[in-house]
């Protein structure tokens, strides 16, 4: 069946270029995940308002973007918005923005989520100690939530990650597209595509041990 | 800023490109329907295999279904479609349709998800009734079959419908191997017609509306599920 020779060395000669392009998806994932909790904060801030006019553009904000693909974004900043503004984005702003924007709805639920699993009785508790509002919520309550929003932000993490390997469809010089370049020079497809698999599975594997380890460490005695 | 405000001006819409777009977007929908249905039924019955296989009483059974949702679950469909469709194709000599390619890392991907949906919701049945199935006189698989899957999966459909959703969205990026679904026949209309802004909102509409009515016909059924338990 195999008539096909294996030839691994089209990998090892370029593993430079290959760990290179996939320390640009680690970096572009980090950045998007930062801005996206920043954002997606802010928008849990707004649903908890308990104010109609700032709950309901957040709650249908979060619909609009959990409801499209990642792809669609991606294209639509970089070939859309770019031609409607008139700003060529590059590859990698387009990147983070569509990563940041479809991430922040999911961070949003998450901290939604997470702000209200904090038992009520702990802010009631902080008011009765005489503390004003903005401490209770930076001094009791978020620090709590955090601590439940955790797991499923490094979920969001991996989501982010993997969606990172997406951005060579608008041309960013990722891991895969350095794959895609090895296997066209080459032609030898199997082994770049099954040599960035792994590298995806193992910084998933470690990332989630870096998570359970944050976990840990933030547990309360 | 009032370099901006000129260009936003000097940008004339043609929002006329989606009404002659439909036609080619309607075959895009029913495109990206089939791939989404066929890899649901697909990764809802493997899944249920590798459930199984996690939950066997053999021991290596049990460590080749963990590796296989743990790898699965962290690979992306873009790599695991570009190995199949080139990688797979270039090795074994097997030459596949971008849809099948598709369905296959769609149907693979989702099944190490819906393993996992599975096996919590396995879990979350109440010993009590395994128990009262035995003492009842069922066999194994008799109690499995009738009285803890029907349970299990009521349990699971929330979360199969959430996965059943990621399908949808992800199954753009098949796209890319070039498939004529709502993405596909996205960019190829770009090509034609050079409206991305108005193309690719247009698309993002369409996605969100049968996203939106998955939700609605979840909600439907798992109140339909629920009609004698209340």
């Amino acid at each position: 069946m195999l008539a096909y020779t294996f030839h691994w060395t089209a990998v090892l000669d370029n593993r430079h270029a290959i760990l290179l392009g996939a320390w640009l998806d680690v970096w572009v994932t980090v950045i998007s995940f930062v801005l996206a909790c920043v954002l997606g904060m802010a928008i849990a801030l707004l649903r908890v308002s308990g104010l109609r006019v700032l709950s309901w553009p957040a709650f249908a904000y979060v619909q609009l973007v959990r409801g499209v693909p990642l792809l669609v974004f991606l294209y639509w900043v970089y070939f859309g918005v770019a031609v409607v503004v008139h700003v060529a984005f590059t590859g990698v702003q387009a990147a983070i923005i569509a990563l940041a924007l479809t991430g922040s709805a999911y961070t949003a639920e998450i901290f939604r989520a997470a702000l209200g699993g904090v038992d009520p009785g702990q802010a009631e508790a902080a008011t009765a100690l005489g503390f004003p509002r903005r401490s209770t919520f930076r001094f009791v309550v978020f620090p709590q939530a955090i601590r439940i929003a955790l797991p499923p932000l490094g979920n969001t993490f991996v989501g982010l990650l993997k969606g990172s390997t997406l951005i060579s469809a608008i041309g960013v010089a990722d891991m895969v597209f350095v794959a895609q370049q090895i296997n066209l020079s080459y032609f030898t497809p199997f082994e770049p595509f099954t040599a960035v698999g792994a590298i995806l599975v193992v910084l998933v594997a470690v990332f989630s041990l870096l998570v359970t380890g944050v976990e840990r460490a933030l547990r309360l005695p | 800023m009032s370099l901006l405000h000129v260009s936003l001006i000097a940008y004339s819409f043609r929002w006329s490109v989606i009404r002659e777009s439909f036609g080619e977007l309607e075959h895009g929908v029913k495109i990206t329907l089939e791939l989404s249905c066929f890899s649901l039924a697909l990764s809802v019955s493997l899944g249920l295999v590798v459930a199984l296989c996690r939950l066997a009483p053999l021991a290596p059974v049990r460590l080749v279904a963990y590796v296989y949702i743990q790898i699965f679950r962290a690979v992306s469909l873009y790599i695991y479609v570009l190995w199949i469709y080139f990688g797979l194709a270039g090795a074994t000599g097997i030459n596949l349709s971008p849809l099948t390619a598709g369905v296959i890392a769609l149907t693979v991907l989702n099944s190490a998800y819906m393993a996992e949906i599975y096996r919590s919701a396995l879990g979350a049945v109440d010993p009590g009734q395994h128990e009262a199935a035995t003492s009842l006189g069922l066999g194994r698989i008799r109690c499995f079959a009738t009285v803890i899957l029907p349970q299990a999966i009521r349990i699971a459909v929330p979360s199969l419908v959430n996965q059943f959703i990621d399908i949808v969205k992800d199954s753009s990026i098949v796209a890319i191997i070039g498939t004529t679904d709502l993405m596909g026949a996205t960019n190829q209309l770009v090509g034609y017609y050079r409206a991305p802004f108005e193309l690719y909102t247009l698309v993002a509409f369409f996605y969100l509306t049968i996203v939106l009515m998955i939700s609605a016909l979840a909600t439907l059924l798992e109140r339909r599920l629920r009609r004698h338990l209340t």
